[in-house]
């Protein structure tokens, strides 16, 4: 990971050679700041292998990067994605950090 | 006896009577559903932990032991960007210009007091975390996922007693939750308000059904009378995910005159756009709305950036309760929203309908 990628808040990083350069799309999306609202983005590129894990128990996020789909106007060049978010493009049933089925 | 249509696996899994939930932003909304025999959801997205512990113990003391529910926004992505100064700088000229003409073209005040968003919370995981320790404290009796997985939380939250649902807008999101041992789906289509899925709620509701492994489903987008419920149910849904319902309720804290607004609106009255926030949202058509969707406006940018932009246009509007300005999240079922009612006679007229509606489609009993 470089500055510009660091998760903005304390987490435990690691490395998941298992997914790193898969092809995978995020269902992604979040809380819009100050309103109470939700919205949805929609993602996909290949996965670096890069993750962190936020608190106990763990939240593991994936690093997602070579965007080639994106929202109009993204203007960073990767995202991190929920694990539970992301979808192998290859391996569907797979959820990235759990046992392969 | 006749089987009663209305008495779900859901009803049965919280010992309610009728499988209407109603979410809701109003804790006043939250005591009347549920003490007229429905399920409450109480949407706490923007509350700091403090605010969401305080609001459980309010809305206990008014309801006793019945069963009700909380939902957070889980985040799903995050961008690796940083602080709101540094936002702020990257949205491009043209952009400021066109929402500045939006502004001048309209007379829109500026807002009264600091603008809700610039109470960054930052675009990372803690509040999230935060929020989510104070519902496992507190015990609630359902957490609600209103966006992103909740597999991470499921172990800890059975621990405690506490089920999960997960609220999703395609098969495969809810297939994932289901495999991780979530309790319910609550599956949104496109007539719903603010992130809708993006399929119909008569496509989406019955394929997860079909994957459910006999978990209720909750159908969402669109659920405004005894009708739809009645139609839901057909689908093989356990129970309706209510919004727009209740927003002009007399329990509702929603403004005034954003009530009338609904009161007036029929499904054409929304938009499903992202100038408001960079994300898709179904809300009230407004100026704001209305001249973004002209050819020569600018495409809307991702978030946070497009709500930078349009933060001041709505809480200008809001603070200053400018009718012909302001909007809110709504789904395309506001067509029948057409007066203020009580929350239990908005319950009561629901299941009234549901029920006539079955009895004409069965022939109803000798």
């Amino acid at each position: 990971m470089t500055e510009t990628t660091k998760p903005a808040s304390a987490a435990v990083p690691g490395f998941d050679a298992s997914v790193a350069g898969k092809r995978a799309e995020c269902d992604g999306g979040g809380p819009i700041q100050g309103t109470r609202y939700a919205g949805r983005e929609e993602f996909a590129g290949t996965l670096t292998g890069d993750f962190v894990d936020h608190g106990d128990p763990p939240w593991r996020w994936y690093l997602l990067g070579d965007l080639v789909k994106k929202p109009e106007s993204y203007t960073d060049a990767v995202v991190w994605c929920e694990s539970g978010s992301v979808f192998l493009v290859d391996e569907p049933d797979r959820v990235p950090g759990k046992n392969r089925l | 006896m006749p089987k009663n249509p209305l008495h779900t696996p859901f009803c049965e899994m919280f010992g309610i009577e009728y499988p209407i939930i109603a979410f809701t932003h109003c804790k006043d909304v939250v005591v009347a559903v549920t003490n007229a025999g429905g399920f409450s959801v109480l949407g706490e997205a923007m509350h700091t932990p403090d605010e969401i512990s305080a609001d459980i113990k309010w809305i206990r003391d008014r309801i006793g032991s019945k069963p009700f529910g909380v939902d957070l926004v889980l985040p799903a992505s995050v961008p690796p960007s940083g602080g709101l100064a540094e936002l702020q700088s990257k949205i491009p000229d043209t952009h400021k210009a066109y929402a500045k003409m939006v502004h001048e073209k309209y007379d829109v005040p500026a807002p009264k007091g600091k603008e809700a968003l610039h109470q960054w919370g930052g675009l990372n995981q803690e509040m999230a975390r935060k929020q989510l320790e104070v519902l496992l404290e507190e015990r609630v009796p359902l957490l609600c996922s209103g966006l992103g997985n909740p597999a991470f939380i499921l172990d800890a939250a059975h621990a405690r007693g506490i089920k999960v649902f997960g609220l999703i807008g395609k098969t495969r999101q809810a297939k994932r939750e289901i495999e991780a041992g979530i309790d319910g789906i609550i599956a949104q289509g496109f007539d719903a308000a603010g992130h809708t899925g993006e399929m119909g709620t008569f496509s989406i509701v019955p394929e997860v059904v079909a994957i459910a492994e006999g978990r209720p489903v909750i159908a969402a987008g669109g659920v405004t009378t005894g009708r739809h419920l009645a139609a839901a149910l057909c689908l093989g849904a356990a129970g309706v995910w209510t919004g727009t319902l209740w927003l002009a309720s007399r329990e509702s804290d929603v403004d005034m005159i954003v009530k009338e607004k609904l009161i007036a609106a029929n499904a054409e009255d929304t938009d499903f756009s992202k100038c408001i926030s960079g994300m898709t949202m179904r809300v009230l058509k407004c100026p704001w709305t209305n001249e973004w969707k002209k050819p020569e406006a600018p495409a809307p940018l991702a978030a946070p950036y497009q709500m930078l932009l349009s933060s001041p246009y709505i809480q200008g509007a809001n603070d200053n309760r400018r009718a012909d300005l302001m909007t809110e999240a709504a789904g395309q079922g506001v067509s029948f929203i057409k007066s203020m009612k009580p929350a239990r006679q908005i319950m009561i007229d629901v299941v009234d309908e549901a029920l006539t509606t079955f009895e004409n489609l069965t022939g109803g009993e000798e």
